[in-house]
């Protein structure tokens, strides 16, 4: 059999020969060498990945890793290749690869690739983005007459490959639309082109550098950037799924602005939106940067799990992360190893690792929050009271818990009689030597345990009580945690023999933790349903304990009443009870001390008065990142096929394999800093690259790897490898990551200085303008839309920063399902009504009309650029939503009062809108419609008005208007 | 088609197709499909990816028309008739009813629940339908049950999802998308993709249940409205006459001419040809919508109010759009949540009130379609997004003050007319306490797969490459047409 296979081969392969009609001498001779990723690897992913791939991987053979190729292939032999044995067999043959029900046969020229490329050694190549880029040594920009910057040559040279050559350079006020546009994401005023115009006249090339630092340094730039940026992290104001909620985070998207503003060199943006809060020397601004990852969406819902929609927005996260700062489609190892790139499916949970620790956990309010002030001059202030205060609590905290945490101090309470106020049932039982309560059956919502037991003969006076509560089942927890528990209140008295009752008064309530979610001291008001306890979520045993002033003297044969209060019920559906929990009881002086020393009393009175000095800063609650207390860490597991309810393997946090870096080897104790430093270290390939190709996509309106959103093996090749490589290496070594650098160099380019006039020659070629043989021309995006018609009409208001906006909503679009969440259209004189449209409150469920009509993803995902839609909707919404028709009126007013004359009011009209002056037969045009529409309202008033109007409305819709 | 149409017509679809077809071809990109539906409306060779073949299948179906009762309605109160679930009402819930189970609102061990309304068959195929539906039970003979259905989700967001997305995540395409991304409309002049809602409150997930997902934004449902503009912006702003209109439109034309002439972009003539379309759509979508034209008789059979927003009105709006070659109608009807926690949501007075609501129209619609010989090749779907428990609600630990049952996932009814299905048919059955499926499971995808099947499509076939993945909306795992209840 095996002589007959490599028979079989031989033929084979000869007939492969004669039909790419070469000799195999002259072959060697005159082919180029085989390049694996060029070459090799697109035959593997058409033709073998679907069944040896990451997810499916027959035989145990995957297509995806070179070791595993290596066991069907003979480096250096061809013919003993298993791999081409079974190529080669006869189509008919049950053992032909590809077998003929997954598709065609290899061809002759791909058979002799393979060929080739074995022979030649096997080499198995990285595919090119997971490769280190390098910088390139491009021509001199003398060496032709075209090249103004340095990312000239190669565009010039791409282009003549194709047979194409550089459009001439646009007309100054084309570029300066552009420029503007692209930079502001506003146009410039007639004025400002006039000032080019001259400047140009007078001082030639430097106009166009002035221009541009202008642009870069106007607070419009951090608005018109945000944006992309908030794009791809998908900020909302509102919470997503379930009931999609309000929530106040706005003060992120302020910091987005100010970072692209203050040119923040993007790997510090990087870092403190990642690990700010790790940060040794954070900042209010840094804790603040980290919302970038509470973006995500939470589930209200009634009756939904809080540890799922957890678990579904850290797994967000992983995706977001690599998405966002690597280009790379991660979402789809959470289910199995990546189909096509090399990444395993534990290393998916390996990562999750470094997100799974945050205190976050699907909260309907949102916890945890940072006071952020409302304004900016006062973080500083705010930051510096809130760390000492914490720091003052820390150290009393530690003092009182390391009695509370001291066994030798209690004593539990036994011979426990149980009853509660309702349905639900407790019986006593004794684990490890120890009474507990425990709930059994159905458990009602707003139960009290009554818990009453023996104290100890050794106590003679009680100055504290801890409770301890305890998950059902505590091995499973660590893996499955279960709904936690709230001491919504907790009374208890002692009662003697004789009946006599002594109520005991507590003063403090010292948490496990020394800064939870909810106030513990809460669980000392009534009135209140919250307190101390882990919320929502329990994985470990959790204790607290509550501080008695005065101390309590106990006398031989009194029992201890408690009754703990579990009032909280989350999601309307589920009970934050603690199914088991003990008591026990210190008569240890340390706690009275604690209470009533004087340096621990003036201690606490200076927190006090540092948190109300904070108070007085007018601030509001924004979602953070805090990592919760390493000792009650959630264990990472691998999912099951992604199923988060059947876990598997443990995990320590990771970097995968293909992209790891020495500096950062698996273990436990790897941080999401240190993840966050691997991103920007000068090891990583990616980030980079994909944050450059993301910007010069906003400018050439396609990036330089089309498929912005995924640079892996299923990706789209760069059109323009080495120029790509040569701006990363320089936009994070050379330019120190500053993005204002990167796309000054852009804009001042002779490739972005071209007309974006299209002849038929270059359609022919290139009808997406991939080799950039003209400007860039494309419809802008949904904000500037909106933007500029509110500024060609003179309508924009200036203001910056704060709460959301809302602009005019057409009658029946707002009916959110919390009716509740109100859009208070603000009326026409409130400049509020015409802000930029950042500002515009984001309700993910509802997005904005016009945004949604203009492509804007309604941000649940990171999304990576928008693909563009001409449709009618747009038509009508520029027509005559409410928004475009005050613009109009608005600009009809402004050329109005611009001159007495009509035609140069119409030509004010036109400039202000396209930013250049009319041509003879477009002010005919114009001046026609005027003049009919005036017919039509013949002897109304005011008629100049509504003529005007139509003209204005025609303006702000042409297509050179929407278009940059 | 006015003169500037057809100046447009030929320039903009020789020279857009020839980009999208070279497109296709180098398989360059995923984006830059909005030519589908332009291309389809000029009768042009679409550039769709029907045109690559979707699979060579007949198509049955051209359009759907889809009820969603939002909130679930009970199967047991309606169609999946359980005389032994009456046995054990009042009792405690079996465990293998409860183990590994996770409910949305169920605590401990709840009671069973017997159904609440008395059952009888009805028609030639002997169905079995509850006293809730009067109307609907003469027609059960144009009918095919589902009473297999099952899901993966059981919160309503998720699942409503899973319905119209096949995720249960937001973001990805909802069916109607695919759909009109696929075969494109039939519309000269109205969206291919139409929403139609009732019942008092949107969807808690909203727009994302008629999102296009990352398929481009031209596939995305347009909502219809009973009051006010029937589309967003369709009307022109007051003080300004069609007239007035038609004359600033043939001025933009002009110019934006002009500037073509100058640039040579093929996007300035789409763009030119999109306001044409708007201007048509201004008369064609009132004029769809305006339910005012139909007779005495068919607001009769319909029990039709012109100007309100009932569930009513928008059964007879479907079949207008659906006259109008609008290829997926989806229709959306609150208010079927019956935990039990109050009336309003109760399997008593609030469930009858919907049944009363709905029961009447729907029963129209498929005879009016049958009438008009469009039941043929119109798919008609009525569905919730899962199913309810056997056992009764005992939310908080407690019973309900009202009948009501929770949510279950793992059986629901669906059923379907028309379009190739088979009528007067039951398929799939559920064990005898109605909680798990005991015969022949459908889960949604193989739902999904069965209703592109009808429409021509091979759901193996129609693809759409997004973060790695050539996703469908049949999802990763495999999916099945369910040839017994085709024609």
């Amino acid at each position: 059999m095996i002589r007959l296979l490599t028979l079989i081969a031989v033929i084979g392969f000869s007939f492969g020969c004669v039909l790419g009609g070469k000799a195999p001498a002259e072959d060697d001779a005159i082919s180029p060498p085989v390049d694996f990723n060029r070459d090799v690897r697109p035959i593997f992913n058409q033709h073998c990945v679907a069944c040896h791939g990451g997810v499916k991987q027959a035989g145990g053979l995957s297509f995806v890793y070179a070791d595993s190729v290596l066991a069907v292939i003979d480096p250096g032999s061809s013919e003993d290749s298993y791999l081409m044995e079974r190529v080669l067999l006869p189509a008919d043959e049950e053992e032909h690869m590809p077998p003929s029900d997954h598709g065609r046969s290899l061809n002759a020229a791909e058979i002799d690739i393979l060929k080739r490329w074995i022979d030649g050694g096997g080499q198995w190549g990285k595919h090119w983005a997971f490769t280190q880029p390098q910088r390139a040594e491009p021509r001199s920009l003398e060496s032709d007459p075209w090249s103004r910057t340095r990312i000239d040559p190669f565009v010039l040279d791409k282009m003549k490959q194709q047979g194409l050559a550089p459009q001439v350079d646009a007309d100054p006020e084309e570029w300066l639309r552009r420029a503007s546009l692209d930079l502001t994401g506003l146009p410039p005023t007639p004025e400002r082109v006039d000032a080019f115009l001259a400047d140009v006249r007078h001082n030639g090339e430097d106009a166009y550098r002035v221009a541009t630092d202008d642009f870069l340094a106007s607070p419009a730039f951090g608005e018109r950037w945000a944006s992309v940026w908030l794009d791809v992290i998908r900020y909302a104001d509102s919470r997503g799924l379930g009931l999609d909620g309000r929530r106040t985070i706005w003060q992120f998207r302020d910091w987005v602005i100010r970072a692209f503003n203050q040119d923040m060199p993007y790997d510090q943006f990087t870092v403190r939106q990642l690990a700010g809060d790790l940060l040794p020397d954070r900042t209010l601004d840094d804790l603040l940067a980290t919302a970038c990852h509470r973006t995500t969406q939470t589930n209200e819902e009634g009756g939904t799990d809080d540890e799922t929609f957890r678990t579904e927005a850290v797994m967000d996260r992983v995706n977001t992360t690599w998405q966002a700062w690597q280009g790379v489609s991660f979402g789809c190892v959470q289910c199995h190893s990546h189909p096509y790139d090399p990444i395993e499916h534990k290393e998916y949970y390996q990562f999750l690792a470094f997100f799974n620790n945050t205190a976050d956990s699907d909260l309907g309010n949102d916890l945890p929050t940072l006071a952020v002030p409302v304004d900016h001059d006062q973080f500083d202030e705010a930051f510096q009271l809130d760390e000492q205060a914490d720091q003052l609590w820390l150290n009393e905290w530690r003092r009182a818990r390391e009695l509370v945490k001291d066994d030798e101090l209690w004593k539990p309470i036994s011979d426990l009689e149980l009853s509660t106020n309702n349905n639900t049932r407790v019986v006593a039982a004794t684990v490890a030597g120890v009474a507990e309560y425990q709930t059994t059956g159905t458990v009602q919502t707003r139960t009290k345990v009554h818990i009453n037991g023996t104290v100890d003969e050794s106590i003679e006076q009680i100055t504290a009580l801890r409770f301890t509560g305890f998950p059902k089942n505590e091995q499973q927890a660590l893996i499955d945690s279960e709904w936690g528990f709230i001491v919504s209140h907790l009374a208890a008295k002692l009662i003697s023999q004789d009946g006599t009752e002594t109520a005991i008064q507590f003063e403090q309530v010292i948490s496990d933790e020394p800064d939870p979610l909810l106030q513990p001291n809460e669980s000392l008001n009534p009135k209140s349903n919250h307190g101390f306890g882990p919320y929502s979520r329990i994985h470990h045993p959790r204790s607290g304990a509550f501080l008695a002033n005065p101390p309590v003297q106990v006398k031989p044969g009194d029992r201890l009443d408690v009754e703990i209060a579990f009032n909280d019920v989350e999601l309307g559906a589920f009970p934050l009870i603690a199914h088991r929990g003990r008591i026990a009881v210190s008569q240890s002086g340390g706690f009275t001390e604690w209470l009533t020393d004087a340096p621990r009393v003036a201690a606490r009175e200076q927190i006090a008065a540092l948190r109300r000095q904070r108070a007085s800063i007018r601030s509001i609650n924004t979602p953070i990142l805090i990592e919760r207390p390493q000792q009650f860490a959630r264990p990472s597991r691998v999912f099951d096929r992604g199923n988060q309810t059947t876990k598997t393997d443990p995990v320590d946090p990771a970097i995968p394999a293909f992209l790891a870096t020495p500096s950062v080897e698996p273990d436990a104790s790897l941080t999401r800093l240190q993840m966050a430093e691997w991103l920007i270290s000068p090891d990583n390939p990616l980030t980079a690259r994909v944050a450059v190709n993301r910007f010069w996509a906003q400018l050439f309106g396609t990036g330089i790897v089309e498929t912005q959103e995924d640079f892996g093996i299923a990706g789209a090749p760069p059109t323009h490898p080495r120029l790509l490589d040569d701006l990363a290496v320089r936009f994070r070594a050379e330019m120190g990551w500053s993005v204002k650098t990167l796309l000054r160099e852009l804009v001042l380019s002779s490739t972005y200085r071209q007309s974006a006039e299209v002849d038929a020659k270059r359609y022919e070629i290139d009808p997406a303008n991939r080799w950039l043989s003209r400007g860039p021309r494309g419809r802008l995006p949904a904000e500037t839309i909106r933007d500029q018609a509110l500024f060609i009409a003179g309508l924009l208001s200036e203001k910056q920063f704060g709460p959301p906006v809302h602009p005019p909503l057409p009658d029946g679009v707002w009916k959110p399902f919390q009716g509740g969440d109100k859009w208070a259209t603000v009326d026409p004189n409130n400049p509020d009504r015409y802000r930029r449209t950042i500002y515009t409150y984001t309700k993910r469920s509802i997005p904005y009309p016009m945004m949604a009509s203009f492509d804007a993803p309604s941000r649940e995902f990171c999304s990576m650029r928008r693909l563009p839609s001409n449709t009618p909707t747009q038509a009508l919404m520029t027509l005559n939503d409410a928004t475009f028709v005050e613009a109009s009126q608005a600009l009809a007013g402004r050329m109005i009062a611009a001159d007495d004359d009509v035609d140069q009011q119409l030509r004010y009209g036109f400039r202000l809108a396209t930013c250049r002056q009319p041509q003879q037969a477009e002010s005919v045009a114009i001046r026609e419609l005027y003049d009919s529409i005036l017919q039509k309202h013949d002897g109304e008033e005011p008629n100049q008005q509504a003529a005007m109007t139509a003209v204005a409305s025609v303006l702000l819709n042409l297509d050179e208007v929407l278009t940059k | 088609m006015s003169s500037i149409e057809q100046r447009l017509a030929g320039e903009v679809f020789t020279r857009s197709l020839q980009f999208e077809t070279r497109r296709h071809f180098l398989q360059q990109s995923a984006a830059g499909l909005g030519a589908a539906w332009l291309a389809s409306q000029a009768g042009a060779v679409s550039a769709s990816p029907s045109a690559g073949g979707l699979g060579a299948i007949a198509a049955k179906a051209k359009r759907v028309i889809f009820l969603h009762m939002i909130g679930a309605p009970s199967q047991l109160e309606l169609f999946d008739y359980k005389p032994a679930l009456h046995e054990v009402d009042g009792k405690d819930c079996p465990a293998e009813y409860l183990e590994g189970n996770r409910f949305a609102f169920i605590q401990g061990t709840p009671k069973m629940l017997g159904p609440r309304y008395p059952f009888q068959q009805y028609g030639d195929s002997g169905a079995w339908v509850s006293d809730r539906l009067p109307h609907f039970s003469k027609v059960v003979d144009k009918v095919c049950f589902v009473k297999s259905m099952q899901t993966d989700q059981f919160n309503h967001g998720p699942a409503q999802l899973m319905v119209h997305c096949g995720q249960s995540r937001v973001g990805y395409p909802s069916i109607g998308s695919w759909v009109t991304w696929g075969l494109g409309s039939e519309s000269e002049d109205l969206p291919g993709f139409i929403v139609l809602l009732s019942g008092g409150r949107q969807p808690r997930v909203g727009k994302a249940l008629w999102s296009s997902g990352f398929l481009p934004s031209v596939y995305q449902g347009v909502q219809c409205r009973s009051k006010g503009d029937p589309v967003l912006n369709v009307s022109n702003p007051s003080g300004v006459s069609r007239d007035e209109r038609r004359l600033a439109l043939d001025t933009l034309d002009r110019l934006n001419q002009m500037n073509y002439e100058t640039f040579g972009d093929p996007e300035t003539l789409t763009r030119m040809k999109q306001y044409e379309l708007a201007f048509r759509m201004q008369t064609a979508v009132p004029d769809a919508m305006d339910i005012s034209q139909e007779t005495k008789e068919t607001h009769e059979e319909y029990g039709t109010e012109p100007g309100k927003e009932s569930f009513a009105n928008n059964c007879l709006l479907a079949r207008r759009l659906a006259e109008r070659g609008v290829r997926f109608i989806q229709l959306f009807d609150w208010g079927w949540d019956s935990h039990g926690t109050n009336e309003g949501e109760s399997l008593g007075k609030g469930l009858s009130k919907k049944c009363m609501q709905t029961d009447r129209p729907m029963t129209a619609l498929l005879n009016d379609l049958e009438r008009r010989g469009m039941l043929d090749d119109t798919l008609v779907v009525w569905s919730g997004e899962f199913g309810r428990t056997s056992m009764a609600e005992n939310r908080g630990g407690q019973a309900t003050r009202f009948h009501g049952r929770d949510h279950n996932p793992n059986a629901f009814t669906l059923w379907m007319a028309g379009g190739g299905i088979r009528p007067g048919m039951t398929y799939g059955a559920t064990d005898e306490l109605g909680y798990q499926i005991a015969e022949s499971p459908v889960h949604l995808r193989d739902f999904h797969a069965t209703m592109q099947h009808l429409l021509g499509i091979d759901h193996r076939k129609m693809v759409f490459p997004f973060q790695g993945l050539d996703q469908k909306l049949t999802g990763v795992k495999p999916a099945r047409v369910v040839d017994e209840i085709l024609l």
